[in-house]
């Protein structure tokens, strides 16, 4: 017997049979298998005790509820909190990818740094804590020395009412600048709304939970709007609710959104005439007497014409809709079809318990003052102001008052001068921040009116519209100050690095999440100790204040910045409403009252009528204190006003102009903001680039969303390359055909083309605030980001 | 000689030895090499007795004295040091003359450092295990999973996959997978076997066990 080639295979078979009949290869295949979970790159966090914190998420003014799971001293899944009232368990994605902004080390400043070559050469030398610190008061100081105190100036993005915002501003103030400015944002728009109509300065709070019919004019409900994990949550509630409860949406949008393709109805009117919309189906609700009788003649001014002091007639409210919106000319207009706009007020004045609420996408961003009060002119039409299911009239969360500042005589005599935004001014009156009018008066003159300029959670030279001017202003200002705990596009400009921690490093709070209907107060705590030589932003106010002295540091007299949040707290205590202790808000992350008391129309309006007016007088005075320097028709166009007579003063649709000429730029750009791409100050993790689509964004391209009608008139095909181009600039993009994009607009999303950051967001995409070009909204001052004309070109 | 006859010539089933010498051999690498090469043998760093600690024996603990909850539903597992120092506190006094006790106190005790137990029951991170869920809700006796430990005087051979890192018994001592006892294997079949058997199919679905 030979061992011959033929021989060689029976043995090789008969080991191939035997091979497969004993458990060799299949055990092979299992361990194999879990051999490569045990891969050294293969991220598997280490060994230790699980343990749960409860929290809050500070990354928007949402505040949804968090618990954090630990591995040891690691924190290594964040979920939503079930146990909370806002979001019930729900969060969105950015809150779910939170651990990248903690851990991802190439984004974020590990150590307060002092910029050593020149600005934007990004040679940093690391510096100790103490001498940042006294870098920072002895420059404030000599400010003052000089008798310029107003030459400092901060802008914010903390939370409007948190305690970070009420620190920084206080720093500000009691140095001697009236230059507090902060982020532009929609909150003032509904409040200055409000404030108008109702004479009421408390949050913005919406019913949602309890309305059957939400006509949303342009609120992205689903796309990140509010607190997004309370509007997830809803949106269950609301799919719970059943057939004969059932919440009906109808959701004005240009695009179809996240919102707009769940919404029952979805109205696209051209963006820009939502007032005309609202006053469409104002003009219905009138015209068939549809409106809440009690509500309009006994809690309402300007609805009926009247007579003033000296016997002049003025129109009422309801003439100037009926002569001026007849659903004809508002459909010329919008563009929506007369039939739905009368289908949609008919619907609307039907509805149980129907709200009316105004905004663009995540509703960060400001939008126009008479389009809110158009769209809350329906509200009081139904007689839907402090009702369940409506828009409440709420008091602020009871927190104590700090002392009053002391100003000593230099800080007194630095805020009367005038504010370098000009906010509040008679041209601006019911703003209070215009960071665009800060760029224009630093671009305009030749030297800077600001010496130093402090940036608190904010990246304007990213998120501002015409980014570019703003960083020419930049470039002008002497010493720039950043507290940011990432290396943004901002801070690349800074010449001193003060890091704060990250939002899971630290504790600050949130005084009434965005937009609920109930007074809470969020509370966030430390879920790791700081992983850097980071100091919380508010610990670092303090001890500046300290080393400043004098009567600034005598209103700063905490030793840190827990003693200033307990004190603030103490009042919810001492209202007695809910005894409350600060280890319980501590612990629980929160404090609330569920409950509201609605109606109150006798006494809940607090403007000079003292009821809710479609009249308002407070634009009647802020005009006639206007106008005492110029002629009524001067001022009406420096404030941006086209209409006439009592409309002014009145909800209607103004025109928003624009520059450029609409021959040479055709369309119209429309930023928009997508619930899986961060857009604000907060760089998106990565994670959530995972999410978009090829045809969203593919390597470094970025892929705007043109209807197909519109890109065949350019040649334009699925991913064809193109360039943008505004009066301010160009943008590189490539072209996704959509057919839920309106035609003779470009849908451009916030959120990428970062020039800072790492790998993952720097060069990823193009950022439309880079070529938006500005106009001012009438009467509110504040920019108009959705209206820039632009080309498209083939490439 | 022509070809027909050359064909004639050979034995018939020679060929045949050599597939039954290769498939006999490749049998006995399958059933018992294979199984001697995956997995490389360690001994716990003590030889831990549970028969003398139990409740059957001189100490008489209860096993949730040193297995617990803790107050939020999580479960202890192994105890750490500071436990066996609540009964093994004086090093100068022991207990019994045994040596696993001195080495107890010279390597562990006195240094306060923890025990590094080699777990035959360790399962990957992806899997998420709530000792709660069985131990309390559904009533499950320890030795259903884990075999009647509480009895044993030394630990098992502690056996590990050299490829997985993981201990024989998740895929059970029997290397063709066989089991004749709930808890000789640990592998996910047995799980959803076991909720199936029970009927609780419903958490069978991935993302019960794999958040």
């Amino acid at each position: 017997m030979e061992f011959s080639r033929r021989n060689f295979i029976k043995f090789a078979v008969g080991g191939l049979g035997g091979t497969m009949l004993s458990p060799l290869p299949w055990k092979l295949i299992d361990d194999i298998a879990i051999w490569t979970q045990n891969w050294s790159w293969v991220p598997v966090p280490a060994r230790g005790k699980f343990s749960y914190i409860k929290t809050v998420c500070t990354l928007c003014p949402g505040a949804c509820g968090i618990e954090v799971r630990k591995v040891g001293s690691r924190a290594v899944k964040i979920e939503g909190r079930s146990d909370y009232p806002v979001n019930q368990g729900a969060i969105c994605p950015l809150g779910m990818a939170g651990l990248q902004i903690l851990y991802n080390g190439g984004i974020r400043w590990k150590a307060p740094m002092k910029r050593v070559g020149p600005r934007g050469s990004q040679e940093w030398k690391e510096i100790p804590w103490d001498e940042a610190i006294d870098e920072l008061a002895i420059r404030i100081k000599g400010l003052r020395d000089k008798g310029n105190p107003e030459k400092l100036a901060a802008i914010d993005g903390n939370q409007s009412r948190s305690t970070m915002a009420l620190l920084i501003k206080r720093l500000i103030n009691s140095i001697g600048s009236p230059n507090y400015m902060f982020m532009p944002r929609e909150e003032d728009t509904h409040a200055t709304a409000n404030f108008l109509m109702q004479g009421t300065n408390g949050p913005i709070a919406f019913d949602l939970e309890n309305a059957d019919l939400i006509l949303s004019f342009g609120c992205g409900l689903l796309d990140g709007w509010g607190a997004p994990g309370r509007m997830l949550s809803t949106w269950r509630q609301w799919a719970n609710n059943g057939k004969k409860h059932k919440t009906y949406l109808v959701q004005v949008d240009p695009r179809a959104s996240n919102t707009a393709s769940k919404a029952d109805l979805w109205l696209a009117p051209f963006p820009g005439t939502e007032a005309a919309l609202a006053m469409g189906i104002a003009h219905v609700i009138i015209k068939g007497k549809l409106y809440h009788k009690k509500f309009i003649e006994n809690h309402s001014f300007g609805f009926y014409d009247w007579f003033d002091e000296k016997g002049v007639e003025h129109k009422g409210f309801s003439k100037i809709v009926l002569e001026k919106y007849s659903p004809q000319m508002v459909e010329n207009i919008t563009g929506i079809k007369r039939r739905v706009i009368i289908e949609v007020a008919k619907k609307f004045a039907s509805a149980h318990a129907p709200i009316a609420i105004a905004g663009k996408g995540k509703g960060t961003l400001p939008g126009s003052l008479y389009e809110f009060m158009a769209v809350h002119a329906l509200n009081a039409l139904k007689g839907r102001v402090n009702k369940e299911g409506g828009s409440l009239i709420t008091d602020d969360v009871p927190l104590a008052q700090w002392s009053d500042v002391e100003y000593d005589s230099v800080a007194k005599d630095g805020l009367i001068k005038e504010r370098v935004d000009c906010a509040g001014t008679p041209q601006y009156p019911f703003s209070r921040s215009l960071i665009h009018k800060f760029t224009e008066a630093i671009n305009s003159g030749h030297g800077s009116p600001i010496d130093t300029l402090l940036l608190c959670s904010a990246n304007p030279v990213y998120t501002i519209p015409d980014s570019q001017s703003f960083i020419e202003a930049l470039a002008k200002i002497p010493f720039i100050v950043s507290f940011s705990p990432f290396m943004d596009e901002t801070s690349l400009m800074a010449d001193l690095i003060l890091p704060d921690h990250t939002h899971l490093e630290k504790i600050v709070d949130i005084v009434w999440p965005t937009g609920i209907q109930y007074p809470l107060y969020a509370l966030s705590q430390p879920v790791v100790k700081p992983i850097y030589r980071t100091k919380h932003s508010g610990d670092v106010i303090i001890s500046l204040a300290d080393r400043i002295g004098g009567q600034v540091a005598g209103s700063f007299q905490w030793t840190n910045f827990e003693e200033a949040l307990k004190e603030r707290v103490r009042g919810l205590y001492d209202s007695g409403n809910e005894k409350v202790s600060w280890a319980d808000i501590k612990k629980n992350g929160y404090w609330y009252i569920p409950a509201h008391s609605f109606g109150r129309w006798i006494d809940i309006f607090k403007t000079p009528s003292k009821k809710f007016e479609f009249f308002s007088t407070e634009i009647e005075l802020a005009l006639k204190a206007y106008s005492k320097e110029k002629s009524f028709d001067n001022a009406l166009i420096n404030l941006g006003i086209s209409s006439k007579g009592d409309e002014v003063y009145m909800p209607h649709y103004e025109e928003i102009k624009s520059g450029a000429d609409k021959k040479e730029y055709p369309l119209l750009l429309f930023p928009m903001e997508l619930i899986n791409l961060a857009s604000g100050w907060i760089g998106n993790p990565p994670f959530l680039n995972k999410t978009l689509f090829n045809h969203q964004l593919k390597r470094d391209d970025l892929f705007v969303e043109v209807n197909p009608k519109t890109a065949s008139q350019y040649r334009l095909k699925e991913g064809s390359k193109a360039i943008i181009r505004s009066p301010k600039g160009e943008l590189k993009v490539r072209i996704h055909l959509f057919d839920g994009a309106m035609p003779g607009v470009i849908f451009v999303p916030f959120g990428l083309g970062h020039t800072a950051y790492d790998k993952h967001l720097k060069g990823k995409g193009v950022n439309p605030n880079k070529i938006i070009d500005q106009v001012e909204d009438p009467l509110s001052g504040q920019p108009v980001w959705w209206n820039t004309r632009v080309e498209l070109i083939k490439i | 000689m022509d070809a027909d006859s050359k064909r004639l010539s050979r034995p018939k089933m020679g060929g045949w030895i050599f597939f039954l010498v290769g498939l006999i051999a490749a049998l006995i690498v399958g059933w018992i090499v294979f199984p001697l090469v995956l997995y490389s043998e360690k001994s716990q760093p003590l030889s831990f007795s549970h028969s003398s600690h139990g409740p059957e024996s001189d100490a008489g603990l209860e096993c949730e004295e040193c297995h617990f909850f803790y107050k939020d539903g999580t479960f202890s597992g192994i105890p750490g040091i500071r436990k066996c120092m609540d009964c093994h506190e004086d090093p100068e006094s022991p207990l019994s003359e045994d040596p696993e006790e001195v080495k107890l106190f010279t390597d562990y005790v006195g240094p306060e450092k923890e025990i590094p137990w080699l777990i035959y029951s360790r399962q990957p991170d992806c899997v998420y295990f709530p000792h709660i869920a069985h131990v309390k809700m559904a009533n499950i006796e320890c030795k259903v999973c884990h075999g009647d430990f509480a009895t044993r005087k030394t630990p098992p051979i502690y056996k590990v996959n050299r490829l997985t890192r993981y201990s024989i018994d998740i895929w059970g001592r029997n290397i063709a997978g066989y089991k004749k006892n709930t808890w000789d294997k640990m592998k996910m079949d047995d799980c959803a076997d076991c909720h199936k058997r029970k009927g609780k199919e419903n958490n069978n679905a991935c993302f019960v066990c794999h958040k």
